[in-house]
């Protein structure tokens, strides 16, 4: 008898246990990432897993004969399985209709593996040992490794290398113990030399999906951003990074903070209602920027409403939020709306072309911050919007902060009074962005302040716009020029004013 | 980085004796001759094997049929016109568009490129249309009516505000970010040094700047300005005329302006303007680039210039848009002769046709440089006046292609004008800095380099010399130098070879007695109209040689 037998696959044990409990980690942690609630997805997750390693224990029976054999094979199978698990759900997070089956998939797959793995283990250890000290010493081990495994994923493993290098480093492991055992029992195996060629071809792929897991979710970036990262893209026009912590959901737009999911909803009230509850009648509304939908989710609140035009230049933003499943969530599908045309342009050479006017026009535009996003804050193009605003429409424009960038502010309110429109600018404390302001703009000399807002929201109210039309002394109005496109003073403002902050 | 000019040379433009002319043309073209073998045979696949394009110029094959008098086809036919028009450029059309304008109908423009345009002329590629030569107008001095009328027209200035100060459309207003300059290894905003210049070069700098506001507003003993535009405008004043008697160099050197930035940024301009450094340059035209512009604006800083993706050549079109069914292209002028009868009888080949044709016109404008009409008024004598004393700037025009411009760390970022300090070219311009759309993929960047590095006639030949390789060696040396790694970045890259650039306004040209009887008519029936009868190759100038030349014709026709 091989005296090397019974250490050997105790330690395959102790890694088989540890990379059990990893993915079962992994897909609840993914899951709560990706769909959120934590609570629900964890113990969903644990259930489907369990239930799996269940059916896995029961199908063991049917596996006679070559039983080593079968452990390589698994063992090769729930590396790969595993090892790829997280770079999968990440890569299939965007066409989210088919999510969750493909996570709940996985899971299901890799529990039946992982619960093959110890009766056959068990079975080929029988001849070996008495049978309680197999027992013992098997559960000892699958304990061991599941506390351990336990300790270090949260710890070390997902701080330090990520949860995509994670699954790749125990899908590794996996193969490892099935290349090793392959090794030391040729002789004992039917076919070993073709399951040690079938571990070998496993191991190079996961090392290689291990060394290039940056390009699927950027090391360097889960740095800079302190929440984990759970989709990043490059589209022609931006990087677009959304980011989970609990149940904050943040939207980035070339690293420059777009929403958060706990507090946009300060944002979005503020940017809508004052206009929408001051034209009652409004039918047709343009928005320009705001590819999140959010903006339109508050539009869509009001009934009379016929169309919602969005404008927004990134088609794969646009897309994202149309189909992924916890965004749609956020903005309450509004682009499914039947009411809402996307259209995909560069803003300032659609409105050129447009001859349609509009009852209310919403600008949310990201911040003035380099001179190609500066054109679309000049007189030039105010004075393209002007032409497409109903005579009693109101158009609003997201303004940058009054407090932080005051200049910057009461330049965008210049810059719309040097087309002829008469501004009614207001601010709120919008937690994760700060102070906050807007800026409405309209042809008639008069906005009346409306009296009532619709039920249901939760920040805008009568007396709440009384005081966001109210500015303190540190936001007080200070002298400002008009920003045009041959002197782009707004970028340079609010590079300045920003630099001092950030 | 040094302060120190990359080019030196002992003060005044020293002729070439004709042996040590042919010498040092020898040499130089055998040179590059050489060059071009060792680099064929050495073989190896240049950083830029990748990038698409084709060198090209002028018809050089007409002009040169012009200069080696070669055989023509005898004239098949015979035309009569009232008014003939030789050349295409901006003065031809002007010409051209005055003449329309005044009710005239029997004219016709003879240009012998396939298209029209002279020193305004443009390309066009997929991603956008680019220039080949000049590229921006300085926003125009407000009491110009001629040219404020014409842009009024052209919807460039589109009304004037309660205080009479135009309004320039916006859409052709230079976008910002304007201009930005490589120096000291960072690139600064503005193209006059600032960057690591020290207190003391600054002193200079403004001293030199207020000088020249100062002469911005001087005006002679006859009430004239001192510097204007159409410069014949300008004071007789002997105070300031005796200024086109010294170089430019030497008059800074006169007045104390010491500064290596300084001057660097003054030959800069030189070479912008005028193909050619401080030092060939007369010290009334180094100061007219900086004093005659007086133009204002209400929605526009005085400085401001109006450009568009294809430079010129839309002021060219607009131009042409009204006179468009008089142009003949392909049409070389080669032979110009007056008549018994008191017409003027003009040969010109039709250069697709390969047939002759007389054109007998009762009064001509010669909208073409005077090196070419020497050659078509053989016959026909212009006393006082010697050709040989004008210089002509070569220039080599790059256009590129690029889907990328890596960006520095720090510093500014793509602007319209990119200038690199101490460098052979001036910079290069983005032909779609008046996009309004957010993001470009590709762009296309004019690079400007005046060949003043030699004596004109020497640098011509050298330029004719070098091939298409040859010059992408230059050109993306010092493209790489702005931007490490640019050339992976670049697509195409087509060059365009101006052998005449543009007149130089050497010393005692502008205001010396050759310019004066260039100007002269002939017999009240030929007339001159070019920019080297000014010695500035402005739009301004060209657009009003036009007219005046237009308005002679129609002057002595009623006569």
């Amino acid at each position: 008898m091989n005296k090397k037998l019974p250490i050997l696959l105790l330690v395959s044990v102790f890694i088989i246990a540890t990379c059990g409990l990893i993915y079962e980690l992994i897909a609840g942690t993914l899951a709560s990432y990706l769909l959120g609630d934590s609570v629900t997805q964890f113990s969903t997750i644990i259930g489907v897993y369990l239930f799996s390693m269940g059916v896995g224990s029961w199908v063991s029976k049917y596996f006679d004969k070559n039983l080593l054999g079968w452990f390589i094979r698994i063992e090769i199978l729930v590396g790969l399985v595993g090892g790829t698990s997280s770079s999968i759900l990440f890569l299939v997070f965007e066409s989210v209709s088919s999510f969750r089956i493909i996570l709940y998939g996985l899971i299901s797959i890799t529990g039946i593996l992982v619960g093959l793995e110890i009766p056959i283990l068990m079975r080929i250890l029988k001849d070996r040992f008495e049978f309680k000290d197999l027992v013992s010493k098997v559960f000892t081990f699958d304990y061991i490794g599941a506390l351990i495994a336990s300790l270090v994923f949260p710890l070390l493993l997902i701080p330090y290398l990520g949860i995509v290098r994670t699954a790749y480093l125990f899908g590794i492991l996996n193969v490892l113990v099935a290349l090793i055992t392959c090794v030391n029992f040729k002789h004992e195996i039917k076919g070993a030399k073709y399951l040690q060629g079938a571990s070998i071809i496993s191991l190079v792929a996961l090392l290689t999906g291990f060394i290039y897991a940056n390009t699927i979710t950027n090391f360097s970036e889960s740095l800079t951003y302190s929440d984990t990262i759970i989709f990043s893209k490059s589209t022609p026009y931006q990087r677009i990074i959304i980011t989970k912590k609990g149940r904050d959901l943040r939207l980035f737009l070339n690293g420059n903070l777009q929403f958060s999911s706990v507090d946009e909803y300060r944002y979005h009230e503020a940017l809508i209602h004052p206009v929408l509850q001051a034209v009652p009648d409004a039918k047709h509304v343009l928005v320009m920027g705001g590819g999140d939908g959010l903006a339109v989710r508050e539009i869509l609140k009001y009934p009379q409403i016929e169309t919602v035009t969005l404008v927004d230049l990134d088609k794969e933003m646009t897309k994202l939020f149309r189909t992924n499943d916890m965004l749609l969530k956020l903005n309450n599908r509004s682009f499914l709306s039947p009411k809402v045309t996307v259209i995909n342009a560069d803003a300032f050479s659609w409105a050129r072309e447009q001859h349609k006017v509009y009852d209310a026009i919403i600008i949310d535009f990201p911040d003035p911050s380099n001179y190609s996003v500066g054109k679309l804050y000049t007189n030039t193009f105010y004075g393209i919007v002007k032409h497409l605003l109903k005579p009693d429409g109101i158009m609003v424009v997201q303004s940058t902060s009054p407090y932080v960038a005051p200049k910057s502010y009461y330049t965008v309110e210049k810059t719309l009074q040097s087309v002829g429109l008469h501004t009614v600018p207001y601010h709120n404390y919008v937690p994760s962005f700060g102070e906050w302001g807007y800026i409405m703009a309209m042809n008639r000399p008069v906005y009346k302040v409306p009296d009532h807002y619709l039920p249901g929201l939760r920040f805008m109210s009568k007396q709440c716009l009384e005081q966001m039309l109210y500015f303190p002394k540190d936001m007080a109005r200070v002298p400002a020029q008009v920003n045009k496109l041959n002197n782009q003073i707004l970028v340079k403002y609010f590079e300045d004013e920003w630099s001092t902050v950030l | 980085m040094s302060g120190r000019l990359f080019y030196n040379r002992a003060s005044g433009p020293k002729p070439l004796s004709r042996r040590s002319f042919l010498l040092q043309a020898g040499l130089l073209t055998g040179g590059i001759y050489l060059s071009g073998c060792i680099r064929k045979i050495s073989g190896g696949k240049p950083e830029y094997a990748h990038v698409k394009g084709k060198l090209s110029g002028p018809n050089a094959k007409a002009g040169h049929a012009l200069r080696d008098k070669l055989p023509m086809p005898a004239p098949s036919s015979q035309q009569s016109v009232k008014t003939l028009i030789i050349g295409s450029g901006i003065s031809g059309l002007s010409a051209a568009r005055w003449l329309k304008k005044q009710g005239e109908t029997d004219f016709k423009v003879l240009e012998l490129e396939d298209h029209t345009g002279g020193n305004a002329s443009f390309g066009t590629n997929s991603v956008s249309s680019y220039p080949l030569g000049a590229h921006y107008l300085p926003i125009v001095n407000n009491y110009d009516k001629p040219l404020v009328d014409f842009l009024q027209e052209t919807g460039v200035i589109t009304h004037f505000d309660n205080k009479g100060l135009p309004f320039y459309n916006e859409y052709y207003l230079c976008f910002d970010p304007e201009e930005r300059l490589l120096i000291n290894g960072h690139w600064q905003e503005g193209i006059v040094p600032d960057f690591g210049v020290s207190d003391d070069d600054r002193k200079q700098i403004t001293r030199f700047f207020n000088l020249t506001t100062q002469l911005k507003n001087a005006k002679g003993n006859d009430g004239k300005y001192a510097f204007d535009i159409p410069l014949d405008n300008s004071s007789a004043d002997e105070t300031y005329r005796k200024l086109d008697r010294i170089s430019f160099q030497d008059y800074l050197k006169q007045n104390g302006f010491t500064s290596p930035y300084l001057l660097w940024y003054l030959n800069y301009c030189c070479k912008d303007d005028y193909g050619t450094p401080a030092l060939n340059v007369s010290a009334w035209a180094g100061l007219h680039y900086f004093s005659a512009r007086k133009g204002t604006a209400a929605n526009a800083e005085p400085n401001a210039v109006i450009t568009w993706p294809e430079g010129n050549g839309w002021l060219m079109k607009q131009l042409k848009a009204s006179v468009k069914d008089h142009i003949q292209t392909s049409s070389l002028a080669y032979d110009i002769n007056i008549e018994g009868n008191g017409k003027v009888a003009v040969k010109v080949l039709d250069l697709k046709k390969n047939t002759s044709t007389v054109f007998y016109a009762d009064k001509v404008i010669m909208a073409s440089p005077q090196f070419v009409n020497q050659k078509l008024l053989k016959n026909i004598p212009r006393p006082g006046f010697d050709v040989s004393k004008l210089h002509y700037s070569p220039w080599l025009i790059a256009n590129l292609t690029v889907n990328e411009i890596p960006t520095a760390v720090k510093g500014m970022v793509l602007c319209w004008d990119n200038v690199a300090y101490n460098t052979a070219s001036v910079g290069y311009v983005n032909a779609n800095q008046q996009d309004t759309k957010l993001i470009e993929n590709k762009k296309v960047i004019t690079y400007y380099l005046p060949l003043c590095d030699k004596e004109p006639r020497l640098a011509r030949l050298a330029a004719y010399t070098r091939t298409y390789e040859q010059w992408m060696d230059i050109v993306i040396t010092e493209m790489e130098q702005m931007h490490p790694g640019i050339t992976e970045h670049i697509e195409q890259t087509d060059i365009w070879l101006w052998g005449h650039g543009m007149i130089a306004p050497t010393v005692d040209y502008i205001w010396g007695d050759n310019r004066r009887q260039a100007n002269a008519a002939i017999n009240n029936q030929i007339f001159f109209a070019h920019t080297d009868l000014s010695g500035i190759s402005i739009f301004e100038e060209a657009f009003h040689h036009g007219i005046r030349a237009a308005q002679q014709v129609l002057d002595h026709g009623a006569a």
